[in-house]
């Protein structure tokens, strides 16, 4: 054979080449790039409204509500290139292994659209504030609440054979996960019949812990555990599924 | 590694959706395409060729038979073989953000070729398919012809030495198909072999050394395009004006379809001076040309359906 590798398809392999591709193709949606904080604007607004003094924890919910929004695009940009583009079939017959494909069309989406979010958690250190534990937590947390969405969202566009059947899911996804549950506000005031679902729900999970941390909400050590607990076992256990299923589904059945 | 790019034997698909019936698509295809060969796979719509193709292209679990490609079974291992495939999928679209140059590199660099080759690989393919001058605009301000030779453009560049392209010419102008023609003999000439699907059968013609005909998931025929014209009973056709009426005169030299007023009957090379003092006789004004493959192709195909 007279070009590429003679061997067969490696895990990861092509994971930093379609990594750029995918920072290119988005690079160029300068529109949706400045339209990405406009839900978490219009909430912190609401927020300053109502009551100002939850400012720092509405701050710290719409950096942990923007990873997981960057994680569920991957949810429209998989369907989207895969039913319209039929790019799965160019790219994945061929050596670039299904897991670069997903990774890749992942993290380029992330690093396209962090530009803002990195202005907001700027804003949320200086607010709240945070000191440097706290800022690694958040940032640890936030990749958590990343791995997550986007995971789910590599998968459930697997399921999908039409484009317009996705807008009703993927709004349905962000608001159950994102606006919902208490990411913009403490967790106290979420009903308490219903505090252990939003502590493992990802992006809720991760605000109440970043709440407790900065002394605004006071979790029980089973609290605690199941927030974090549930957040990690969540996003290794939901990456390790998108990735198997990445896998999979490269044939159809 | 063996000199057959391709093999399967008996390849079956069979398509279960919940609440509709069972779709068999293939019903048996075997097929073999050696090294360096250009293979067309010619049926109608629906007759299982992009199923063939997706199975092929590893995209697709058979129901059973085998299937081969380079000596690797791609039903238990397609890992195996996807660094040796390219293709052209069928309605597939370049990324619309992405200008040609973009996207002709960028996806070389995902199969792994280094810069400088794939910087080199590129600017050949988009000069070989006449898109210099459009090759940093965006793709989504092309035309459908001119998105569809980047598709083509991004998958010949690979110089995969196995091709496999679902219509890659559909949309395409005149111009800019015979570029693609030339493109992959030169691909065969320089070691890869090339499956494709086309509805032109002037293309199908013109690149293939051999082609299968698949209806109702069935290879109905292989060979190449004279042998197809053969088993049609002839590679000449002579059309009768004014025949339409004297069938029964001319049906002891072959296949005679009326249209209109005029008759056209397809007869071997060593008979046309029967046929043409028969004509002659009967004051008929006669043309004479050769079979086309479209006309082969509809002969055998629509048998094929009457015997059904």
């Amino acid at each position: 054979m007279k070009n590429e590798s003679s061997t067969s398809v490696r895990p990861f392999r092509g994971f930093p080449a379609f990594y750029w591709t995918e920072v290119l193709v988005q690079a160029h949606e300068s529109l949706a790039m400045a339209t990405s904080m406009v839900v978490q604007g219009v909430l912190l607004v609401f927020v300053w409204i109502l009551n100002p003094g939850l400012i720092g924890v509405a701050l710290v919910g719409a950096v942990l509500f923007s990873t997981f929004q960057m994680g569920a695009r991957v949810l429209n940009e998989a369907a989207y290139v895969r039913i319209d583009h039929k790019a799965n079939d160019l790219y994945l017959a061929g050596p670039l292994s299904a897991e670069a494909y997903f990774l890749g069309m992942s993290a380029g989406i992330l690093t396209v659209y962090l530009g803002p979010v990195i202005v907001v958690g700027v804003l949320a250190t200086i607010v709240v504030p945070l000191n440097a534990a706290e800022l690694v937590l958040l940032l640890g947390l936030g990749a958590a609440v990343w791995v997550s969405a986007a995971s789910i969202g590599y998968v459930f566009s697997t399921a999908f054979r039409d484009n317009r059947a996705i807008w009703a899911y993927s709004s349905l996804f962000f608001n159950i996960f994102g606006v919902l549950p208490p990411v913009f506000y403490p967790l106290a005031l979420f009903p308490v019949a219903l505090r252990p679902v939003a502590l493992l729900m990802p992006p809720s999970a991760a605000s109440s812990l970043m709440q407790w941390a900065t002394g605004v909400t006071a979790l029980s050590t089973g609290q605690i555990a199941l927030a974090a607990g549930g957040l990690v076992v969540e996003a290794v256990g939901l990456f390790a599924f998108a990735v198997y299923w990445a896998r999979r589904t490269v044939r159809g059945r | 590694m063996t000199d057959e790019a391709l093999w399967s034997r008996d390849l079956r698909k069979v398509y279960r959706t919940k609440g509709s019936p069972e779709v068999e698509a293939l019903a048996g295809v075997s097929m073999n395409v050696r090294r360096g060969e250009r293979v067309a796979l010619l049926g109608r719509n629906g007759a299982g060729k992009t199923t063939f193709l997706k199975i092929a292209s590893t995209l697709l679990r058979p129901t059973s038979g085998e299937i081969r490609v380079f000596g690797f079974d791609i039903d238990r291992t397609p890992e195996r073989a996807r660094p040796y495939i390219a293709v052209v999928p069928q309605e597939g679209k370049p990324f619309f953000h992405l200008t040609p140059r973009e996207q002709v590199y960028t996806y070389l660099r995902a199969r792994g070729l280094t810069r400088e080759t794939a910087k080199a690989r590129t600017e050949e393919s988009l000069h070989r398919m006449g898109l210099t001058e459009f090759a940093d605009r965006l793709s989504i301000t092309l035309s459908g012809g001119q998105r569809q030779r980047t598709m083509v453009a991004t998958v010949i560049a690979t110089e995969a030495p196995l091709l496999f392209l679902d219509e890659p010419t559909i949309g395409m102008d005149p111009f800019a198909r015979r570029s693609v023609w030339s493109s992959l003999r030169l691909l065969t000439q320089r070691g890869s072999t090339i499956l494709l699907t086309t509805h032109y059968l002037d293309e199908a013609e013109a690149l293939s050394q051999r082609l299968y005909i698949v209806e109702r998931g069935r290879v109905l025929v292989s060979g190449t395009s004279d042998d197809l014209k053969r088993a049609v009973g002839g590679t000449l056709k002579v059309l009768l004006l004014r025949g339409a009426t004297r069938v029964e005169q001319f049906r002891s030299f072959g296949e005679c379809v009326p249209d209109g007023d005029s008759l056209s009957v397809i007869v071997a090379p060593e008979r046309l001076g029967e046929l043409m003092d028969v004509a002659v006789r009967n004051q008929l004004t006669a043309t004479v040309g050769p079979v086309t493959l479209e006309e082969a192709f509809l002969r055998v195909v629509g048998r094929s359906i009457d015997e059904e």
